[in-house]
């Protein structure tokens, strides 16, 4: 009855192996036309539209929105250059439709761009992998792509085992605890879960961190603050706001810290962007604020506003989430004297900031005199730094925090 | 503790029970008189007299549906059916009266009653004297269903099926009788419903019930020489079935072969393995692999029998197969 | 034991007993047949109308602690041994409150506390039950028996010949009877049984009677006498009532299979008519009567009306019954 084809859970990035189908567009029936937004996908940290390739009717959808699946399996059937799809259909012979959906699903090179909707799969589309159920809940967990891992049971069917030798850090490790008796709630990681799992372990295993610590006198930073908003309005600055232009002052200055290791290189950034960690109902995310050099304090406050609320909306596109050689990941707002963090993946320092609070300090006298303070820790890569540039880029923030008078001046 | 044979560790639980409740009564064909015609009764009449151990007439329909209604009338029978094959006749009484009267009488009544009756071949009894048919009982809702697979158990598992308010199916494989085993009356009581991991093991489970159990235990000796360390459940009982211990012991190992003597179509295996696929899915790393009697009847001779019964090289094929 | 004349002496009480308890099963089960024609009786119901006088003859001869396995046409038996009426009705309209949950219905209708060991689905399924339970009479000597109703449709079924043969090895105390209505289901019972049920009992060496089961005394008569027998040890006891049943095998049936001399026949036999008529005989008054027939049809209003106001069963309870759940220790 049906011509169609498969539609596939296209591949969106290089690091994507699964998707979550968040909602279809089109319902079975409809027809599309080239560009028209087909389903939406949940990937790692961001929502994809992905986008018909060319004219047709959409028939059936083979998994519903919700439901999690690898990538290049079979998520629709939809029929490109079926009599009945749109007038705009070009017609037979036409140098569009000898390309078939198969081959616009399957381009040459990966595409890496989220805008780029299909990418191939590991394997030949409508090839299903033969691997057991534990098999595949081991690559779920782990983010192991099952095409990419050869089997050794009967019919090349992969086994726990296969995959297991497929993930470095448990391939050394003995086989799950043989006499565990107990059995404790178990259930497989979302696709955020699943990727926040790998990235990190990897950011925590590939990159070598060592830590510093300091704590800043955040009096007069926050007395420029209230001051601040007291005399302008529009935007209101707060303290984070004042550590990203304190950062990004220190940052400028410092070639080094603006650096990060790639595949054996060092790049050097010539522009000034740093992540800023956010939470939201989805989970942490690191939106990167670019060009931040020279930006007045309210051009900082009001960029890193939008993209916090781009963030916690889940319209953070691939781009957002790339670049920067730092990342300031403020914990202020809970409890906490010092924060050591993971280096977000691809960049070379994090800066963990603490809260700020009341502590009494000697003065030059010896009296107490009570401070405010802040604990900082800038948890930094050694293949870049060593420990003076690393003091060399913390005690720069730090001098920027305590006379942040400095922040105002260009 | 004293080594006992299976038949004896059987008359020892109906001679403690018939002692302790005098509401116990044992009845059956040529179970006073001659004592059983596998010696498993032998005394009872001597010690407990012919109110309470009676021999009965070829009836088995009768037998059945008097020990039901006695049991809803204050008795607790424990009744003999000569060979498992002879149920057959008796099914009204296990089916449709037994298993259904607490249930449709509104838990008005309860039916306390053992049925004991022989399955199982190996000694060239043929057709109609060997067959094992648990799983038609295990299907019915209301009835209870235990295997023994050694005499320590059946001694336990007996008292535990008397003492059982319900109506319990108590299945003997008759190639048990003379099999010797350790037993401690004062050893704990077992449950009814839970599984008992006679091997423990890392690479394979293998589950089954009854005298198969020895069978999956002789065949994870020969494969523990080859290093690989086979973990045997023994279900003890098989309605209700212990699918929290098959469960562990699956999530341990990743690879499941259920054993049993009984056909395998349609049998007990299929439900584990139907329940395990459902519930324990993400945990397989093999196809299940039921290892059980082909879809025949026993035949007698005893070339035919010996191939027609499951034995440890098909245990060890299937796990074989398990971990390919 | 007894006197066979007891029904020519007994009190006007005693009488009026009896009257009234056919009454009660015959106006429970024109009830029911009206309910089942409006729908709201499910599944299906068998009536014993005009068979009442044996239920009535044997139960009077009981006692509370003697037990009763029925058959598929047992409202009768049910009602005469004891079972009480608003439950029964609850049961049969199947409600939770019903005396089995909702369970059985109709063909299952039980209630332990009186000794009633239920209706049974499967013909003649109830006579090794009622053997089994005077076993337990015997072992526990209790001086209690077991009595089984079975029609002359369970004359073929093996396990009468099987029980028959074991109560008499055994000499259990029980009470076989045979309500003989001449029709086996759809078919007349002469085209099913080659042999008689008296023969069959002496076969096997049980002393028995046979009397005329639309006449509640001689019933009852012959009852005393087998049921004190079977009770002083004399083992098992037969009785044999020729009766007629005037519905379809179930409620719906249509009968086609019935000439129509029998059906219009049949109120010549009717039981209360009779009995009435004895009544009437025995000076006993009509103001006397009716005022049994008013309370009679009051009880089966109030009945009917508990079982409208019953509730639906619980699915979730029900389930909990398959099997004996025993509180933790």
């Amino acid at each position: 009855m049906s011509n169609g084809t498969e539609l596939i859970m296209p591949k969106l990035g290089l690091t994507m192996t699964e998707g979550t189908i968040s909602e279809w567009v089109v319902a079975p029936g409809d027809k599309f036309s080239k560009g028209d937004v087909i389903l939406v996908v949940e990937t790692e940290k961001i929502a994809n539209e992905v986008e018909a390739p060319a004219d047709g009717v959409f028939e059936d959808i083979l998994v519903p929105a919700g439901e999690t699946v690898p990538v290049g399996a079979a998520i629709a059937r939809w029929n490109i250059g079926a009599a009945g799809a749109t007038d705009k259909m070009p017609k037979e012979g036409s140098p569009v439709t000898s390309e078939t959906p198969e081959k616009q699903l399957a381009p040459a090179a990966p595409a890496a761009s989220a805008s780029a909707p299909i990418a191939p799969p590991a394997r030949e589309a409508g090839t299903r992998i033969v691997a057991t159920p534990l098999a595949r809940r081991i690559a779920r967990q782990n983010s192991i792509d099952l095409g990419q891992v050869d089997g050794s049971g009967p019919r090349g069917r992969i086994k726990a085992d296969d995959v297991r030798a497929a993930i470095p850090a448990l391939a050394a490790m003995p086989r799950e605890g043989a006499r565990q008796i107990a059995n404790p709630a178990r259930r497989a990681p979302t696709s955020y879960e699943a990727t926040v799992a790998r990235r990190l372990s990897e950011a925590k295993r590939e990159t070598p961190h060592f830590y510093l610590a300091t704590e800043v006198d955040a009096g007069r930073l926050l007395d420029l603050k209230d001051q601040l908003n007291d005399e302008i309005s529009g935007v209101k600055i707060s303290v984070n706001h004042l550590i990203i232009a304190a950062v990004a002052k220190a940052l400028a200055e410092n070639e080094k810290a603006n650096s990060v290791w790639q595949e054996g290189e060092i790049v050097t950034y010539d522009s000034v962007d740093i992540g800023v960690a956010v939470n939201t109902d989805n989970g942490l995310f690191a939106p990167v604020l670019k060009n931040l050099g020279g930006l007045d304090i309210v051009s900082i406050a009001a960029a890193a506003k939008a993209m916090v609320e781009k963030a916690r909306s889940g319209k953070l596109a691939g781009d957002d989430l790339a670049g920067g050689a730092t990342t300031i990941s403020n914990a202020g707002m809970f409890d906490v004297t010092y924060m050591s963090s993971i280096i977000n993946p691809g960049q070379s320092s994090i800066l963990g900031v603490g809260s700020i609070r009341e502590t009494f300090r000697p003065n030059k006298k010896g009296k107490p005199v009570l401070k405010q303070e802040m604990g900082l820790v800038l948890s930094c890569d050694h293949r870049i730094f060593d420990g003076v540039s690393g003091l060399t880029f913390l005690n720069a923030i730090k001098s920027y925090l305590e006379k942040p008078l400095k922040l105002l001046v260009k | 503790m004293a080594e006992v044979r299976f038949a004896k560790a059987i008359n020892m639980a109906l001679d403690e029970t018939l002692t302790k409740d005098p509401s116990v009564v044992v009845f059956g064909e040529d179970v006073a008189h001659a004592g059983g015609p596998f010696g498993v009764t032998r005394g009872l009449l001597d010690t407990h007299g012919e109110l309470r151990v009676r021999d009965t007439p070829i009836s088995e329909a009768t037998i059945v549906s008097a020990a039901v209604g006695a049991a809803m009338s204050g008795l607790k029978p424990v009744v003999e059916i000569m060979f498992m094959d002879f149920v057959a006749i008796a099914m009204d009484g296990l089916v449709n009266q037994a298993a259904k009267a607490r249930f449709m009488f509104g838990g008005q009544c309860s039916v306390p009653m053992v049925l004991r009756t022989p399955h199982g071949g190996g000694v060239n009894a043929g057709p109609q004297h060997s067959q094992c048919l648990e799983a038609w009982f295990a299907h019915i809702p209301g009835l209870k269903v235990v295997v023994p697979s050694n005499p320590s158990d059946a001694y336990q598992l007996l008292k535990a099926a008397i003492l059982d308010p319900d109506p319990v199916i108590f299945i003997e494989n008759k190639a048990m009788y003379s099999m010797k085993g350790d037993l401690d009356e004062a050893a704990p009581a077992i449950e009814i419903g839970k599984a008992h991991i006679a091997r423990a093991g890392d690479d394979v489970t293998i589950v089954s019930y009854g005298a198969a159990v020895n069978t999956a235990l002789a065949a994870a000796a020969t494969l523990a020489e080859r290093d690989i360390e086979a973990e045997v459940v023994d279900l003890r009982s098989i309605q209700p079935w212990d699918e929290e211990t098959v469960l562990q012991s699956l999530s341990r190992t990743h690879r499941l072969v259920i054993l049993h003597e009984a056909v395998t179509n349609f049998g007990v295996g299929a439900e584990i393995a139907a329940r395990m696929a459902d519930i324990g899915f993400d945990e397989l790393d093999a196809p299940i692999i039921r290892v059980g009697a082909p879809f025949m009847p026993v035949p007698f001779a005893k070339s035919l029998e010996s191939r027609y019964l499951p034995d440890a090289d098909d245990v060890i094929a299937a796990v074989e197969k398990v971990l390919a | 034991m007894k006197s066979r004349k007891a029904g020519n002496t007994a009190a006007k009480s005693q009488l009026l007993e009896f009257y009234e308890r056919m009454l009660l099963v015959r106006e429970a089960e024109n009830k029911l047949s009206a309910l089942f024609a409006d729908g709201e009786v499910p599944g299906f119901i068998h009536l014993s109308v005009g068979q009442e006088a044996v239920c009535v003859g044997i139960t009077s001869a009981l006692e509370a602690r003697d037990t009763l396995a029925s058959n598929h046409r047992g409202h009768g038996h049910a009602l005469s041994k004891g079972v009480d009426l608003e439950t029964f009705f609850l049961e049969i309209m199947g409600k939770e409150e019903g005396i089995c949950g909702g369970r059985g219905g109709s063909m299952h209708v039980a209630d332990m506390s009186v000794g009633m060991l239920g209706a049974n689905g499967i013909v003649g399924a109830g006579i090794p039950l009622a053997v089994g339970s005077a076993l337990a009479h015997q072992v526990r000597q209790n001086d209690a028996v077991a009595v089984v109703f079975f029609g002359d449709g369970a004359l073929a079924e093996g396990v009468l010949h099987e029980s028959l043969n074991l109560a008499a090895l055994w000499k259990l105390p029980v009470l076989f009877v045979c309500e003989n209505n001449g029709w086996s289901e759809f078919s007349p019972a002469s085209k099913q049984f080659i042999a008689n049920v008296r023969d069959l009992a002496t076969a096997f060496s049980i002393p028995s009677k046979k009397v005329d089961g639309n006449a509640v005394l001689e019933v009852h008569d012959a009852a005393v006498g087998l049921v004190n027998a079977a009770r002083n040890g004399e083992g098992p006891q037969l009785l044999e009532c020729i009766t007629h049943r005037w519905r379809g095998h179930f409620e719906g049936d249509p009968q086609k299979y019935r000439s129509e001399d029998e059906m219009s026949g049949l109120a010549d036999h009717d039981p209360i008519a009779a009995f009435e008529a004895l009544l009437e005989k025995k000076k006993v008054s009509k103001a006397d009567m009716q005022e049994v027939r008013d309370r009679i049809e009051e009880q089966i209003t109030r009945a009917v009306e508990a079982g409208r106001a019953g509730s639906a069963p619980d699915f979730e309870r029900a389930k909990t019954d398959v099997y004996t759940v025993r509180e933790a220790v």
